[in-house]
């Protein structure tokens, strides 16, 4: 089910993030915490277990703050 | 301890036909409220001057596109491609103009507010008539007492219109951030005036479209065929301000001769507390266009001018223009909310020479930050970073190596220290 759409990006909405770090505890392969332990993200989502990651961040997060942006859909 | 210049020859020189304004000087900060009388043109002198207003219509868009019309609040955005993103929509439409120019030395929306009236409430008329929007809303900070009288008196001389919505002046906070267009767009559909991230838009949601104020006038003039404007407003900073507009082709040196400057500054903040510092020795010799300055990487922003003069330490003019823009965080992302203000800290340790202190660590702390906000607020903080780690290298370097130098920083509005 791990469809790859080029260019596809897991998104933090810096506002609603609270630093919880969830999100890197679960996917650590596409989610770092800088150092006061908000969320950088992964460029791109190259391969199917980066998506499967993303997707797990962005379950995890309790702020609902990450989501998985395809490029078509986006301005 | 003070070289700074007093404008004695605004308004008295003329490098190209004016449009839009006449040459004003204000007090070094504070709304746009000029030293000297300007008056707000009323209806009567408008109409004898550019003629009656046209009827928007969607078509309008291909004259903007072919005038190159872009934003004049800084970002520079073509006005045809917001115009475009707003047509591909369809719900609710709110048309915004912003008169909340926020930079602290910037005065030129609010001295256009102040004298044509009239020219930016049709621009924003057109728009809304164009685009088929229910609401025409003014923004402007809630201390503009000035722009807000000026409009007031403007929108009552007017006779109603039927084919455009009735225009509403909507009174923002006084904050740096109330002029950003996502704070914007969250305040007038009744939410707090602070960034916000757009997710994906559902379709039918809600549309704004935010235009400032001298985008608007510029429109005004354009759909009643006039061909577009090869000047430039922009505020001068010296021992007060001066709002003037000049042809684009004007230089660098024109410009501040033309003021009154004697001497030559080290370097000018072109933009605004969130843009970028050039070297005298590279600028001097450039006009005040910004597709030119965009070419050499710079740009003239919200159209801000700030001089530094020879006397004074870039390092620690640029400790204080960080730490100001730390304190006017929106206080909502945690990059910004933490690394502005360790951004600051680094800064200053650098101007004062501290051991440990580098431009490694500036720059590390600078992308700890870049692009990581709802909003391009910390961005203008690291623009500003990396721009003076070029223009002041050698005085940086000196600072870096424990050898600060004797200057000071100049006494610039909202600053500190």
């Amino acid at each position: 089910m791990s469809r790859v759409v080029a260019g596809s990006r897991l998104r933090v909405d810096p506002v609603a993030c609270e630093g919880v770090g969830l999100c890197a505890q679960v996917a650590d392969r596409v989610v770092e915490l800088d150092r006061w332990g908000y969320p950088v993200l992964a460029a791109d989502l190259v391969d199917g277990a980066d998506v499967r990651a993303a997707r797990r961040a962005v379950r995890a997060c309790p702020r609902r703050a990450l989501w998985v942006e395809e490029p078509d859909a986006s301005s | 301890m003070t070289d700074t210049t007093t404008f004695p020859e605004v308004g008295t020189r003329v490098r190209g036909a004016r449009v839009l304004l006449s040459d004003v000087v204000l007090d070094a900060h504070g709304p746009a409220d000029p030293t000297g009388h300007a008056r707000a043109e009323s209806l009567t002198a408008h109409l004898d001057r550019v003629g009656p207003r046209p009827t928007g219509t969607p078509a309008l868009v291909e004259v903007l596109d072919r005038a190159g019309l872009s934003g004049h609040g800084g970002a520079h955005v073509p006005a045809a491609s917001k115009w475009r993103r707003v047509l591909a929509g369809d719900g609710h439409l709110t048309v915004v103009a912003n008169g909340a120019e926020s930079e602290p030395v910037a005065a030129k929306d609010g001295t256009l507010l102040r004298q044509r009236p009239h020219l930016v409430i049709d621009g924003l008329l057109l728009t809304a008539e164009a685009l088929g929007a229910r609401r025409a809303v003014i923004w402007l900070h809630g201390d503009d007492r000035g722009a807000r009288k000026a409009l007031r008196a403007a929108l009552a001389e007017r006779p109603w219109s039927p084919s455009a919505p009735a225009v509403e002046i909507v009174d923002g906070p006084v904050h740096y951030l109330a002029g950003e267009a996502s704070a914007i767009t969250q305040a007038v559909a009744g939410g707090p005036a602070l960034p916000t991230v757009r997710r994906r838009p559902e379709p039918g949601a809600p549309r704004t479209l935010v235009h400032n104020v001298e985008t608007l006038a510029r429109l005004a003039l354009l759909a009643r065929g006039y061909p577009p404007s090869g000047t430039r407003l922009l505020t001068v900073l010296g021992d007060g301000r001066a709002v003037v507009e000049v042809d684009a082709s004007t230089t660098f040196t024109e410009l501040l001769v033309d003021l009154g400057w004697a001497e030559a500054p080290q370097a000018v903040l072109l933009g605004g507390y969130g843009g970028l510092w050039a070297p005298w020795t590279r600028l001097a010799g450039l006009p005040v266009d910004e597709g030119v300055l965009r070419g050499e990487g710079l740009s003239l922003g919200a159209g801000v001018v700030a001089p530094l003069g020879a006397w004074a330490c870039g390092v620690k003019q640029t400790a204080g223009l960080v730490a100001y823009l730390a304190s006017m965080s929106a206080r909502q992302c945690g990059p910004c909310v933490f690394g502005l203000p360790a951004l600051a800290e680094s800064t200053l340790a650098l101007a004062d020479g501290r051991r440990g202190a580098g431009v490694d660590r500036l720059l590390d702390d600078a992308a700890a930050v870049e692009g990581r906000g709802a909003c391009h607020h910390p961005d203008g903080a690291t623009r500003l970073i990396a721009s003076a780690t070029s223009t002041f290298a050698d005085d940086i370097a000196a600072h870096a190596a424990g050898r600060p130098c004797r200057g000071t920083a100049e006494v610039w509005p909202g600053v500190s220290r």
